[in-house]
């Protein structure tokens, strides 16, 4: 048993936080978030210099063969600075199903594209009736020569919008919720029939429709087996789980401490709001939720990074705390500043707004607790 | 006791559903003319304009079951918008502390709408502990004009009220509630200045507004100068019992309720999942039992005794509840609840979800922070007192009474 970051580990994480205390301030953010295409096309390429974008991948790929614990370091002190630039997206969900289902020549074509940051990636997982469920799926990809035809609507596309190539699930046999009979696709995002409806979402990121109408993908382009894509997307998305957690805790502890900052400095009735019981007993809770959370981050991602049985179990139960936690935190952080902190202008409102939606990533915390129970 | 509604009842409930119906909003008509119109009709019908004036002042004069079966029916018919400042908030403060010349001047163009008043009492340095204000007035010699000076701050609908009703300091001699004025001035004058303060929501409702030497005649100032306190302790009890919002929260629950029937699980739907279904029904047992705590306040109340211990806690329980509707709409949205700017996307209900919810938070934080509140039933009903070094409940709180 060892909770200690190696070397290596740690200097990726003090370069990240280096990288966010000088670039992420709120109004910096604001800006990155509010302007097309949503984030910084030069913080890509710092990124990219410094090898972040070859985390996950293969080193005989060129990659820096990083596991899900090289991705929780990153994504923690991204959560600390709410950074937008699509590294999920491109890198955790896009690129794991690449790297995973790929054929060598796909990846040999787009991996290194992906890694030096000329190539943006997104995954179409979600679909309207689906509502949580990854193998609900209703777009359909029929077999025609050497290619198949796409016909659906993916919904909520994480980046879409910028992204060269859009990872997609769709039905290739089965039923609508059947496991079996889903195929993951690759397809470049300007071909004929994709259409992007783009728009914000409430934490300042940036999401899609994307409309498939007889989209043709060459045979190349299917990830893994036809019909057997369910288990790479679902192991995609379950490092997607364990990295938005690792950015939720990022953002609880903003949360948390930024309140007992402001409960010192603020007073009322002559004191400083700190000194009232009830709001530090609250504040107890709230740092108490947050060591909670990330002992079942360190649990889920450990055991997820070294196949424990069980690790999936632990994901749904980290899932889950997430979700009520973030609320709770974000909830109070909010209540404790008063007026203040129901406004734009400080960033515990932003933090907070990160960690709702979160929340709706990958399924909510209900939606967790039943597969969990289950 | 009995909780069937009497004949008369029924019938004032029918009277009150067809005046909806005959005057509802056409399509095409002028909203503010139909506006007007609606409180001119509301008014012929012997005060329905003004439910909660008294009869001396122009109101109905109802019974608790009528202010109830009223406050049931605005909440599912559509009524024109219409602000509490005036008309809930400082109306009553005019009523019972103004002299006549002020209720002639005032309380008319409040009943018809004319006037929108915003509430001046925050400041950057007095919020939970609002008696620490420090926007400054100051008498002239010839004693006819006051001369104010100070900031207000999460000023509700500054922007777009006439007046404001403002706590000033006349006296920073003795205890901090004493030495507040209150005073009514108009909003647009040289010397005030308002800006917006965007909200969680991406709403602008809230303002600061700047005070640079304005001057108000004394005939502005309701009662006597260093008293403003007394008459503000009385206006925030009238803030607090509007916003529990039960009736509100009945209609949204129910609406709650069909919005998730439209959200297909299998051959069923999201309200028919089992740990949805739990929250929702744990939400409905609480407001179940807030209706009738509701009731039972505006009982005591007509029966003319001191408004009992239930009242106290209608504004904290009535608040929660309302968050926690918010806070399930946006979970049956599901991930559409994230969606935000102009376009629409997944079930119709989702976009609103999140600003609502976002709004919601600022509840338990306006008219008296729940925490503050609760310290208020601590002392007031429990009878406790505060060892500690810590002293909030000396009269000086925003909710104290
Ligand atoms: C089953 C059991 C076994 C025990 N065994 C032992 C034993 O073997 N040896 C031994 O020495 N003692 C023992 N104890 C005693 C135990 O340590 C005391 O009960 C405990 O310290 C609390 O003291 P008290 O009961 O006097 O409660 P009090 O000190 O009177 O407190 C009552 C309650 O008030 C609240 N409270 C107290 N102080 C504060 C504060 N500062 N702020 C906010 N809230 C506060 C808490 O909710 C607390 O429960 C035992 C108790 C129990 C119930
Ligand atoms: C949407 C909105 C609209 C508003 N509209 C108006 C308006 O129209 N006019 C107007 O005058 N004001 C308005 N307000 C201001 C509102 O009344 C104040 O925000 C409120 O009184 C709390 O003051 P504060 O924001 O300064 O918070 P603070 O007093 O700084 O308190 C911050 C938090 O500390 C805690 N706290 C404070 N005191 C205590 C205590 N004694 N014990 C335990 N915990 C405590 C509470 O959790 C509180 O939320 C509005 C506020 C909001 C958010």
């Amino acid at each position: 048993m060892n909770f200690d970051y190696t070397d290596e580990q740690k200097l990726l994480k003090d370069s990240v936080q280096r990288f966010v205390a000088d670039h992420y301030a709120l109004e910096n953010r604001i800006k990155l978030a509010s302007n097309a295409p949503g984030f910084s096309a030069d913080h890509w390429k710092t990124f990219a210099e410094l090898g972040w974008l070859t985390l996950t991948f293969d080193e005989a790929e060129g990659g820096f063969g990083g596991d899900q614990v090289d991705t929780m370091i990153v994504m923690e002190e991204f959560g600390k600075g709410l950074v937008v630039e699509p590294f999920l997206a491109s890198i955790v969900l896009g690129g794991g199903a690449v790297r995973r289902g790929a054929s060598k020549a796909l990846r040999e074509a787009v991996l290194p594209g992906v890694m030096d940051g000329s190539i943006q990636l997104a995954l179409g997982y979600a679909e309207e009736q689906a509502r949580f469920d990854l193998d609900d799926v209703v777009t359909s990809a029929r077999e025609d020569g050497d290619h198949y035809v796409l016909n659906g609507t993916k919904s909520m596309v994480l980046n879409a919008e910028t992204a060269d190539f859009i990872v997609v699930s769709a039905r290739t046999s089965g039923g609508q919720v059947d496991t079996d009979g889903i195929t993951l696709f690759l397809l470049d995002s300007t071909s004929d029939g994709v259409e992007r409806t783009n728009f914000p979402t409430v934490d300042g990121l940036r999401a899609s429709e994307v409309k498939l109408t007889n989209v043709r993908v060459p045979k190349e382009g299917v990830l893994g087996e036809v019909d057997k894509g369910y288990d790479i997307l679902n192991a995609v998305a379950i490092d997607g789980i364990l990295a938005i957690a690792a950015e939720a805790i990022g953002a609880m502890e903003i949360l948390y401490k930024d309140t007992v900052e402001y409960t010192q400095q603020r007073e009322q009735f002559d004191h400083p709001l700190s000194e009232f019981q009830v709001l530090q007993h609250r504040m107890v809770e709230m740092f108490m939720e947050y060591e909670q959370c990330k002992s079942l981050l360190y649990r889920a991602t450990m055991e997820t990074a070294q196949g424990s049985p069980g690790a999936e179990r632990t994901v749904h139960a980290l899932k889950h705390l997430i979700g009520k936690a973030g609320a709770f935190i974000g909830e109070n952080a909010v209540q404790l500043h008063g007026g203040m902190g129901m406004t734009e202008e400080l960033r515990i409102g932003h933090y907070f707004k990160r960690l709702l939606v979160i929340d709706l990533q990958f399924g909510n915390s209900d939606h967790h607790l039943q597969k969990f129970a289950a | 006791m009995d909780i069937e509604l009497s004949a008369e009842d029924l019938g004032f409930r029918d009277e009150v559903v067809s005046f909806f119906a005959e005057n509802a909003h056409k399509d095409g008509e002028d909203y503010n003319q139909w506006r007007m119109d609606w409180f001119a009709k509301a008014k012929d019908k012997g005060g329905w304009d003004v439910p909660k004036w008294p009869t001396q002042f122009g109101g109905p004069g109802w019974s608790p079951t009528q202010h109830y079966i009223w406050e049931q029916e605005t909440a599912i018919h559509a009524t024109p918008w219409d602000m509490p400042f005036g008309l809930g908030m400082l109306a009553p403060i005019v009523m019972n502390y103004g002299n006549e010349a002020q209720q002639k001047r005032f309380l008319p163009d409040i009943r018809a709408r004319k006037v929108n008043w915003c509430q001046g009492y925050s400041e950057p340095g007095a919020g939970s502990d609002l008696a620490s204000l420090r926007t400054k007035a100051v008498l002239s010699e010839d004693g006819t004009y006051y001369t104010v000076t100070g900031t207000k701050i999460w000023t509700t609908m500054a922007h777009i009220a006439d007046w404001i009703f403002c706590l000033t300091r006349t006296d920073d001699s003795g205890r901090k509630q004493e030495g507040i004025t209150f005073l009514l001035f108009p909003m647009n004058q040289d010397g005030i200045e308002v800006t917006p303060i965007i909200t969680l929501g991406g709403a602008h409702s809230v303002n600061t507004v700047h005070i640079t030497d304005v001057k108000v005649p004394v005939e502005n100032r309701i009662g006597e100068e260093g008293k403003g306190w007394t008459y503000a302790k009385g206006l925030l009890q009238h803030e607090r019992t509007g916003l529990a919002g039960v009736s509100r929260s009945l209609v949204a629950l129910e609406s709650l309720k069909d919005q998730a029937r439209t959200i297909a699980r299998g051959n069923s739907t999201l309200m028919d999942e089992p740990a949805f279904k739990a929250k929702v029904a744990d939400l409905e047992v609480d407001l179940m039992a807030l209706e009738f705590t509701e009731l039972r306040s505006l009982a005591s109340a007509s029966a003319g005794a001191a408004p009992g211990p239930e009242s106290s806690i209608m504004k904290l329980k009535g608040t929660e509840i309302q968050q926690r509707i918010q806070k399930l709409t946006v979970e049956a949205g599901g991930l559409y609840s994230a969606a935000w700017g102009a376009t629409s996307v997944g079930p119709s209900f989702a976009r609103a979800g999140m600003g609502g919810y976002l709004a919601s938070r600022g509840y338990t934080i306006y008219g008296g922070a729940s925490e503050v509140q609760k310290d208020v039933i601590a002392k007031n009903v429990l009878g406790l007192k505060k060892s500690t070094s810590v002293q909030t409940s000396k009269e000086n709180g925003r909710n104290s009474s």
